[in-house]
């Protein structure tokens, strides 16, 4: 082969990498929403949520949630009339606490940033909060359950939904008391969210006097479970537990049932989306049940108005579990934003005072939002505690239990 | 015992995908004394095009519109077993055909430009297109995790149990997946040591310009060592789907690594090597897993891999090409 040649390949191979490394790159950043140019003033929020990688179904409906809530804020004439236009920019964390880490840095270096609301995974969190925590940026997560995130001393640090030490002991009591299972196999996927959701939910279960007859740890990538399942099936118990997100745990029901493990699996809020009914099967996923943090979408105060506007924003997507809870998050930022830009001017909510004006408005955040009253306790807990047991019913759909 | 016995049978199972995937790492290698590190994303490209001809061949949701005229053929292909064995023969050949086609293109664009380069730019090229692989399908199928099953949920291929003593199940599947990795590893060996274009692979693994000067054609016989392997992927990628239940485009990097440890532990470039590596890595996992806990099974498979490096560097089998003097 001639030199020529082997360079006119060489260049197409560069130009293929090239293009792969690109397509890389473009698939986290990416903004929208934003109802046009209003305003002289641009704020912005961002949004990060696992969007190619991790509970992706949960991570995108958690960004249509908080753009509907920015879409809607700018088309209001209070935020017209301060001279703001609220963005918003999407990061893609992968629900991978490295890639969080480098999303939160590229949040904080935007100038006219001054609130993040996200992110899906505790363990992303966790970095995160450091880096915004510097940067005065107001933090407000849809869907932490970590207990321990909000004991850090971080005070940018909000959360509008329960932790998993009202979520996993309500499960766990729903299990015993309710559900009548006696033996339980605990399984988390090695993750802050599942590990803390599978350690509170085995402490209650136990306290409760069922029996705890294993507990294993799995990764929040594996797809194989068939030895876990024969573990499992010479257990002899009757509730499986997965402390983790529905990717894997929607298999490891799959590979439970296929082995003859007959029993319902339990999780969390990480469960608690359509996809995990589709990735296991209908037939397989009946009986599974879930917890998850607040009411029903239906069930919540303002829910039909939400649904309402959601269905006309977005025709073509169901609602995931943390939309309604995204767009709370992103209007506590917004109503924030808001009170600052009336008080101290709308040019002075991108400065550090203003950051930092934002912040304690978030903290006497206390409006009727979708999910209830959203307002936070000194430590960025929310003081609305409602947790929800679900099931997959006949028809393939999750349903909340008669209690 | 027959907990001993059920997690020998998980691990043998897992130890077919691993030794399916571990002979097109070994092939390769033995030929180019190249490790194709975008094999991982031909084995994931399998599992895709396994349940794009599976939803094609048997998805009622997917006979509509253009697909129409697939409504006769679909009645064929789910009734009665003459329609399943022709599914599966289907399923797998054209998975198989498709995926080698890609690794035959991969091989002419992005390995034999640099076949005269230093050993590292082939390798970089490799990773190149297996990130190229990963983000097409990321960006042109779905970021999400997919379920191996029609749209109503239904599996394309009902396990039954086969067997049964004691406690012990062995189903149809795991019978399929072990016997098919078999008889493909025993027609690769034929193949290798008795036909013609075997000896002219064997050849060029031994001297590639000495077999050039021959008059065998390497450029050929590359290709071809370049179809069979991604093909043999493909079939694994079909198999990975149907056997845990879903498709990921990240679903490679795993298995891939594991596979490429199964091949060095056998002795990479030696067939039968990847085989018995692939079992191997498979049984010992499954035991760490179900012995030990969940969490070790791969710290242990990977101690296995150093221990066996530490004891024997060229492998269980070494390597069967004769040095080069």
């Amino acid at each position: 082969m001639t030199m020529g040649k082997a360079r006119k390949y060489m260049a197409i191979v560069a130009l293929l990498a090239a293009v792969a490394l690109v397509v890389t790159g473009c698939g986290g950043s990416g903004s929208s929403a934003g109802g046009g140019a209003t305003g002289a003033v641009k704020v912005t929020i961002g949004i990060g949520a696992p969007l190619t990688d991790g509970a992706v179904a949960l991570g995108k409906g958690m960004v249509r949630g908080a753009n509907l809530a920015i879409t809607q804020a700018n088309a209001s004439q209070e935020v017209k009339d301060l001279g703001l236009t609220i963005a918003s920019v999407e990061g893609d964390d992968k629900g991978d606490p490295t890639t969080g880490g480098n999303v939160a840095t590229q949040f904080a270096s935007n100038p006219t940033l001054v609130g993040v609301m996200g992110h899906l995974n505790s363990g992303v969190t966790r970095v995160a909060v450091k880096i915004y925590n510097q940067a005065n940026i107001v933090q407000v997560s849809p869907a932490n359950t970590a207990v321990d995130l909000t004991q850090m001393g971080m005070t940018n640090y909000f959360r509008v939904c329960a932790n998993d030490a009202v979520q996993g002991p309500a499960g766990a009591d729903y299990a015993f008391k309710t559900g009548g299972f006696k033996k339980a196999f605990v399984v988390d996927d090695s993750t802050p969210y599942g590990v803390g959701l599978a350690d509170e939910w085995g402490k209650q279960f136990a306290a409760d006097g069922g029996a705890v007859a294993g507990r294993e740890k799995t990764s929040d990538k594996d797809t194989d479970f068939k030895s876990l399942v024969t573990k499992i099936k010479a257990a002899g118990i009757d509730i499986v537990y997965y402390g983790g997100i529905y990717n894997s745990g929607a298999l490891l029901s799959k590979q439970l049932k296929e082995g003859g493990v007959n029993v319902p699996l339990m999780g969390g809020d990480g469960l608690f989306d359509p996809e995990y009914i589709k990735l296991a099967g209908a037939a397989i996923a009946k009986g599974d049940l879930a917890t998850s943090v607040g009411l029903p979408t239906a069930q919540m105060p303002k829910g039909q108005d939400f649904i309402a506007a959601y269905k006309a924003a977005y025709p073509s997507d169901e609602i995931a579990a943390y939309d309604a809870y995204s767009f709370d998050a992103a209007n506590a930022i917004i109503k924030a934003i808001v009170s600052v830009a009336k008080s101290m001017g709308a040019d002075k909510v991108t400065t550090t005072e203003g950051k930092k004006a934002i912040i304690a408005a978030v903290a006497k955040t206390n409006f009727e939002g979708v999910s209830g009253t959203v307002s936070f306790d000194a430590h960025g807990d929310t003081t609305n505690k409602a947790i929800t047991v679900y099931t997959v019913g006949a028809d393939g759909a999750w349903a909340p239990v008669s209690k | 015992m027959s907990y001993l016995l059920s997690q020998l049978i998980n691990g043998i199972t897992l130890g077919g995908l691993y030794a399916l995937v571990a002979l097109g790492y070994t092939l390769v290698y033995g030929i180019l004394l190249m490790i194709n590190f975008a094999h991982s994303e031909l084995f994931m490209a399998g599992g895709y095009v396994g349940l794009g001809v599976l939803k094609v061949l048997s998805d009622g949701a997917v006979a509509t519109g253009p697909l129409a005229f697939m409504k006769p053929a679909q009645t064929f292909f789910n009734s009665g077993m003459l329609g399943f064995v022709a599914l599966m023969a289907a399923t797998f050949l054209i998975s198989a055909v498709i995926v080698g086609l890609l690794g035959v293109l991969i091989e002419r664009f992005a390995y034999r430009p640099l076949r005269h380069a230093p050993r590292l730019a082939p390798l970089i090229s490799a990773i190149g297109v297996s990130i190229f692989l990963q983000n097409a399908v990321l960006l042109w199928v779905s970021s999400k995790q997919l379920p191996y099953s029609r749209a109503d949920g239904t599996a394309f291929v009902t396990s039954h149990t086969l067997l049964k003593f004691g406690g012990v199940e062995i189903t149809t599947m795991q019978v399929f997946i072990v016997v098919t990795s078999l008889l493909l590893l025993l027609f690769l060996d034929t193949f290798v040591a008795r036909t013609r274009i075997g000896r002219a692979m064997r050849a060029t693994s031994q001297d590639r310009e000495a077999a050039g000067l021959m008059g065998v054609d390497i450029n050929s016989v590359i290709a071809l060592a370049f179809f069979i392997g991604p093909a043999l992927g493909a079939v694994a990628g079909v198999f990975n789907g149907m056997y845990y239940g879903s498709v990921k485009y990240n679903m490679g990097f795993i298995p891939g690594i594991k596979s490429f440890t199964a091949a060095v532990v056998g002795g990479i470039g030696n067939l039968r090597g990847a085989m018995l590596g692939g079992f191997l890595l498979g049984i010992v996992e499954s035991l760490a897993g179900g012995f030990l806990e969940t969490g070790y099974k791969d710290v242990i498979a990977f101690i296995v891999l150093v221990l066996v490096l530490i004891f024997r560097p060229g492998g269980l089998l070494g390597e069967a090409v004769a040095e080069k003097v």
